[in-house]
Formats: structure tokens, sequence, C-alpha cells
């Protein structure tokens, strides 16, 4: 099941090598060197780069105040700061526009990516900071180090995989980006392949833009896998966690946080709230209602079918340490930025060359959700199954469980928490999910997304807010859910703290 | 205390379900000649009461993906041996070019292409166009006492800074290509450099008649229906904007279609492609959309009649090869 999920997702890329060398290789080589290609590489990198350092910071910040301060209203910040992830790129984009009419280059895209990607790293590392205990902390303290050699030498190093796979997470949506970029009117890969669609209709010129991107992608990847070094093993469950106080700090702090969540959330939904007041005679229930149904159906079975073969995949590469599980969790982040349009399009492809009977059907949209999305399930899930020691699994075997009871018993109930998160994250990726739905889906369905591409195509805003305002909503569930998985995990130390 | 169990159950349930919902959604190839599926670049909103009335006249029955003209054409092609679509049904020129060009129209009959004048077509039958759109120039008289008589002279210092264009939207991009292709790359590299000085950039046509209503710009370009579009928000009488045209032959005054191309060999395609330059049709295009009719039908009252625009002379086939147009678009760092 492993690697037939691998698989799937890497389809795109084999879709890419046939495009690009189909048309020839001195094609393919003449346009890697262009000057336009590397002022692309450079745009998207320079923007990947400072999105993925500034929403690590925002992110890793917000994340120590929510679990680790005693600011108050540090709760409901914890949530503001989750929140935006229900927002999609392109939504976010279109209500600061209509706000401001000249938003748009390098500083409006670095602004709209950074809130939307921060939250990936806040979750990421809230529950690494949940999960670790305090006990060093004090023991440093205690031994004569002050605050910030505390925070640098001792807590620093135990999140730091967490914040560098958090920032990963965002520099790949950064440079798989459509909406916002496309909007704010910043050059990136992304756009170049989409105008490479739109303008001269040219796959084969898009292939190549697209398969320079996987490569891109890689250097990336590697990067990462470099800088996170060798990572302190945290423990399972943290026993005590003591909270920092602020002191004369505290207001500033509020202060900025209300500035984050204002530029996050409150623009967006202030404008959104606007256009949809406007445009709220005009709606039509029972189509709203359709694509309601429609965008929870294929969310929730997306989201479902994506964990659960990232679960398969996560056991083989974390439990069984074998050199192809390696391979296999390496391989699905391959296509991770690549477009979505890409990878639609190379499952219309395959689909009509392998088995045209589930081109067209819901089949083929939920394979594209699991070629999109599975290295998001799989970050979810990897660090909580690394967690359960093996030496449970050796326990239960000597109390005569067979190995799939001691999976069933043991090491999912560990997991659980990861599991769900997953499960939601997909949920919440799918719903915002465009280009692959508006592709591949059956002819006649409509989700809240495909709506809302409609509408803002022909009409004013007014007539498309309400899809928007219902989407953002909508996904504002499962944020809320992922959100509150977090704060379960806090729960038991909480109660240790009032002992 | 069975944790797992709890998520497992609506986990096999919706697996069962998408099952059993993905084969009954699969999609019959319409090898019925009472049926036919379109892929339209054109939004629902605008032609899908056209196409109930199509159903209703003849008795085939339509079945429609929307989707963006240039990402359907894209799907068509990787489509490959299976292709679902009997017509293509697309927006602009260029996309119907690309798909000829591609080897997988069919060529229509004659009773249905010389329907069309020359300018209209494919030179080989294998696309057709259906409605007209123009290129014009819209203004607030209150604001703009000379009128331009050339596309050329919005790139006098004296506009800067109130002239509306969209430089991201296909119809300013088909409209540039016709000034690189008729007067050469020169031409199109020294109006948009004017355009950078003088040009405020909006994403949509509707956003620019919207900034001249409100203000924002003294004058925009744009395709004429956008007038009506917000003349039915606002209300006729409310308009700010007023419609002019270049001098006979500008390349300002360009007329791009939006048309079909048959993809298959289901009879009801072709019945589909004369039915759109039939009366009722063409009727709708003026009426509804505000377009010009390409068989002669008299346009909605106020507009300029098609025959009296001295359009440029241009073979709308050379729309399709934006590329190097988009090339120098982000060269002026427009895009």
């Amino acid at each position: 099941m492993a690697v037939a999920a691998a698989l799937l997702s890497l389809i795109p890329f084999v879709y890419l090598l046939l495009r690009v060398f189909g048309a020839g290789f001195e094609g393919f080589i003449e346009l890697a060197l262009a000057t336009r290609t590397l002022e692309l590489i450079v745009s998207s990198l320079l923007l990947a780069i400072s999105v993925s350092l500034s929403a690590m910071l925002i992110g890793t910040f917000q994340a120590w105040i929510a679990v680790r301060s005693n600011l108050p209203g540090r709760k409901v910040f914890g949530v503001l700061a989750a929140l935006p992830l229900a927002i999609p790129s392109y939504v976010a984009a279109y209500s600061w526009v209509a706000v401001i009419p000249g938003f748009s280059g390098f500083f409006a895209a670095w602004l709209l990516l950074t809130v939307g990607t921060a939250p990936l790293v806040y979750i990421s590392v809230s529950a690494a900071l949940a999960r670790f205990d305090s006990a060093p902390e004090e023991v440093a303290s205690s031994l004569g180090a002050g605050k910030f050699a505390v925070l640098r030498k001792v807590t620093w190093p135990n999140i730091k995989g967490a914040t560098l796979s958090g920032g990963l997470l965002s520099a790949l949506y950064v440079l798989s980006d459509f909406g916002a970029v496309s909007i704010v009117r910043y050059d990136t890969f992304t756009r170049a392949i989409y105008n490479a669609y739109r303008a001269s209709f040219d796959r084969n010129l898009a292939a190549t833009l697209a398969l320079i991107l996987v490569a891109v992608t890689v250097l990336v990847l590697v990067v990462e896998s470099r800088s996170k070094g060798r990572k302190p093993i945290g423990t399972v469950i943290a026993n005590r966690l003591n909270r920092i106080d602020l002191r004369i700090w505290k207001l500033p702090l509020v202060a900025l946080l209300t500035g984050i969540a204002s530029v996050s959330l409150v623009v967006p939904l202030a404008s959104l709230t606007r256009w949809s007041i406007v445009g709220l005679p005009d709606t039509d229930w029972q189509e709203i209602s359709e694509a309601l149904f429609s965008s929870i159906y294929l969310s929730v079975s997306g989201g479902m079918i994506t964990a659960l073969l990232a679960v398969a995949i996560a056991l083989v590469v974390v439990r069984f340490k074998t050199r192809l599980g390696f391979v296999l969790e390496r391989s699905v982040w391959l296509t991770h930025a690549t477009p979505g349009i890409v990878v639609a399009l190379s499952l219309v492809f395959f689909s009509n060359q392998v088995a045209p009977w589930i081109y067209q059907t819901l089949i083929l949209v939920l394979i594209a959700y699991v070629a999109l999305f599975l290295p998001n399930a799989l970050s979810a899930i990897s660090i909580p199954l690394s967690q359960s020691p093996t030496s449970l699994d050796e326990v239960s075997a000597s109390l005569g469980l067979t190995k799939l009871q001691t999976l069933r018993r043991v090491v999912l109930p560990i997991a659980g928490p990861g599991i769900f998160a997953a499960t939601t994250l997909v949920i919440l990726t799918v719903l915002k999910e465009l280009p692959a739905t508006l592709l591949l889906r059956p002819t006649g369905v409509e989700t809240l997304a495909t709506r809302l591409w409609t509408e803002t195509g022909v009409a004013a805003f007014s007539t498309a807010a309400p899809y928007a305002l219902l989407l953002v909503v909508l996904a504002g569930i499962p944020a809320w859910l992922l959100n509150r998985a977090i704060r379960k995990d806090l729960e038991p130390i909480n109660g240790l703290e009032r002992v | 205390m069975n944790k797992k169990n709890s998520w497992l159950a609506p986990l096999s349930l919706a697996l069962a379900g998408t099952l059993t919902l993905g084969a009954c959604a699969s999609p019959a190839p319409t090898d019925s000649t009472e049926s036919i599926t379109i892929y339209s670049g054109r939004s629902e909103e605008l032609i899908s009461d056209l196409l109930t009335t199509f159903t209703e006249e003849t008795g085939i029955e339509v079945e429609v993906r929307y989707g963006d003209s240039a990402e359907l054409a894209a799907q068509i092609l990787e489509e490959g041996k299976n292709i679902r679509a009997d017509v293509y049904f697309g927006q602009d020129a260029g996309a119907l070019g690309a798909l000829a060009k591609e080897g997988v129209t069919k060529t229509l009959p004659p009773d249905i292409t010389d329907l069309v004048a020359t300018e209209y077509k494919s030179m080989n039958g294998q696309w057709v166009g259906v409605s007209g759109r123009g290129r014009v120039f819209v203004y607030d008289p209150a604001k703009v006492s000379r009128l331009p008589t050339s596309y050329k002279d919005l790139m006098d210092p004296s506009w800067k800074g109130r002239i509306g264009i969209a430089p991201t939207n296909a119809s300013f991009q088909a409209f540039t290509t016709a000034i690189r292709v008729l007067e050469g790359e020169q031409a199109a590299i020294d109006f948009l450099n004017a355009m950078r000085e003088n040009g405020v950039l909006f994403e949509k046509n509707s956003i620019i008649m919207q900034a001249v209503q409100d203000g924002v710009v003294y004058a925009g370009l744009v395709n004429h229906y956008y007038w009506w579009e917000l003349a039915a928000e606002i209300g006729e009488e409310n308009m700010k904007p007023e419609i002019a045209w270049f001098k006979d032959g500008d390349t300002g005054n360009l007329i791009n279609v939006a048309g079909v191309a048959v993809l298959s060999d289901n009879p009801s395609a072709n019945v589909f492609a004369k039915w759109l330059l039939g009366d009722t049709a063409q009727k709708y295009f003026v009426e509804r959309t505000r377009e010009y009719s390409l068989t002669g039908i008299p346009e909605v009252a106020g507009l300029k009649p098609l025959k009296d625009i001295k359009a440029p002379a241009i073979d709308l086939s050379n729309l399709d090869s934006l590329a190097e147009t988009l090339e120098l678009i982000r060269k002026a760092g427009l895009l």
C-alpha cells in the first residue's frame, strides 16, 4: 500500500519527463540555461526563502507564547494563529486588493504568504513544545544560565526540527502557489507555468519549466535535511511545563499579536463580509448548498484516504527503518511544489492512457488529492509515530501479541493525535484546492472553490464573496480542530501545573 | 476504549461511498447522436440559458464542462485518443487556433463556415467564430475633452496616471499581439513602455469600467460589452463612461471572436455549431451578452454597428502565438 501510494505521487514527475524529453533534450537545456529561467529561479527562491524565514519567526513566536508564556488571552491568540489556514491564498489576495487597489509586487506577495503559511509553523512547533519536558530548562537555569541562554541552548535545539519542517512546508507552498502571486503580480515559476498554458498553449514549455521547478524543490529538500542535522530525541509526553512570566512585555506582545491577527484575519474577513452583504440578495441557495455538500464530501474522503496512506508510508519509514522506506518518504516530496495544474494534467494524460474508465470520476479526483497532499499528512504523522518507543513493541510482543495486534493496540493509539491532525490538515487543504478539482471533477460537480472561481471569472467580487466566506467558515472547522488537538496534548500538563 | 474503530468506521463508509458514487458518475462517452459534450471556456452564467434553449429546440441533450479556455484546451490535448468533448467553445480565437494547430479539430462543412465572413473564422474550416467583441476606448466625458484618434495618442505624457489597462487579461494581450503582428515588435515595445508610464493597472476589464465610473482614472481600454455589464448593474442612466472608437483601421479597433471547434464525428456537434449561427443564438448574443452577431443580426441600440467599424486587417489565427507578446509585456514590467 505504501509503495502504491508513493507511486501515485510520482505520476506527475514521470509525466513531466515524458513531455519534456518527448520534445527533445536540446530544447530543455536551452530553456534551462535561459536568462529568463534564471530570473525566475532567483525570484521564486527569494520569495520562498524570505517567506519561510518570516513564517518560521512568527509561527515559532506564536507557538511559544501560546504554550509557554503566561500572556493573558494566550488561548485566544493560539486559535487566531491557526485560523489563517482556513483562508485560501487567492481569497486573501483578492480581499486585500479590494481594500488597497494598488497592492502588488514582492512585498505584497511576501506579506500574504507569510501570514498564510505561518500557521503551518505554529502548528508544528506547538506540538513539539507541548511534548517537550521543561525539566532540562529548569536544570539549566538552576546552573546559572540566563533566560536567553536557556532559550538558545535548551529550548531551541528541541524545537528546531519542528520549526524547520514547518518552514519547509511554507517554502514549498510558496513555490507552488499560483493564486496569491498572480493577483499581486509577482513573477514566480508557478505563475510562468500557468502563463505557458494560458498564453501560448504550450504544454512542453510548461512541462520544462515545471521540471526545473522540481529540481529547485529537490535543492530545497536537500538543504533542509542538511540543516536539520541530528535532532535531540524528545520525550514522549511532557511531565512538567512551566510558563515563563512575561512581566512588562505583556502589553507590547499583545499589541504585536493583535497586529499579526489583523493582517492575517481581520482584513480578509472584513472585506469578505462587506462584499457578501452586497452580494447576498443575488445568492442562489440551491447552488450554494450543492457546492457545500460536494466540498464536504470530497474533502472528508480525500482527507481520510490520504491520511490512511500516510500512516502506511510512515509505518514503513519509521517503524521498519529500511532503505526502501527512506526512498518512499523522500519521493512523495518530489512533486509537492509542482503546481496543481501540472498534477491535474498529468492525471488526465495517465488515466486516458491506462484506465480511461476512471477519468472524470471522483476516483481520479481523490488520486490527485493523494498525490498533492501526501507530504502534508506525512509530516503530521511521522513525528508522533516515531515517538512511540520500540521498547513498547517488544513488551507487547513478550506478552504474546502478534505484530498486527501490537500495531492496533499500542502504536496506533499513541499516534492517534498525529493521524487526527493529518486527516484534518488534508481536509482543510482539499477544501481550498482549486486547479486539480476544476480539471478532474466529474462533469457537473461543483465545489465551493470551483463556484468561487466561476463567479470571480464573470461578475463582480460581490457575487463571489458569499462562496468565499462560506469556504473560509467551513475550513475554519478543521483549522480550529487542529488547534484544539494541540491544546489537548497540553491538558494533562496544565492539570499538573495546578497541583 | 476502542479508539481506532471510532475513526475506522466513517473511513470505510467514505471509501465505499466514494467507489459507488465514482462508478455511477463514470462519464459515458457520448456515442448517442442525441447528446453532446461541450467543453466551454465561456462561463456558465453567460451561456447556460442558451444551451437550455438549444436542447428545447433540437431535443439534443447537452453535457457541459466549464473551465478556463486555455486550461480546457490543454486538457483536450492531454486526453489524446480519448477526447471526451464533441465541441470546444472558446473565449478567443487564440485558443481555437491552438487546437487546430495540434490537429484535433474536425473540418467544418461549408454550410456552417459559409455563414460567417472570412475574417472571423479559420482559413481552412477548423473553427468558426460565433460572436464578436470590439476593443474600445471608454472615457468620462467630463474629464476627456479631446478624444484620441489612435491608441498611440495614449502614449502621450499628458495621459500619465489617467488610462486604465488590464495587462494580465487575455483581451489586452490579444490587442498587444495585434500591434506586434501588424506594426512590428518595436511598435509593441514602445506602446508597452508608454503604458508603464501612463497606465493604471487593473486585474480585469470590469474593474476598469468601475474605476472610470468612480473617477479613479479618466479612461480605459476594454472590450465593448463591459459597458453594458456595468449598465445592467447600476442602470444606464447612471453611467458616466462613454464608448469611443479610434480612427478607421487603427489597431486599437481590434475585433476578436468567441467561437467553436468540433472535435468528434458525432453529427449532433455540427448541428450545435450551425445552431449557434442561427437566429435564436445570434439574437441571444446580441441581447444577453451584448456581443456582435456575426451573421448580421442588428446590434443592441447605442452600439456602433459592426459593419461601420473599420477594424485592423488581421488574421485572427495569428493570435495563437501569445508567447512573444507575453515576453514583451513582462519585460515592460506590466505583467
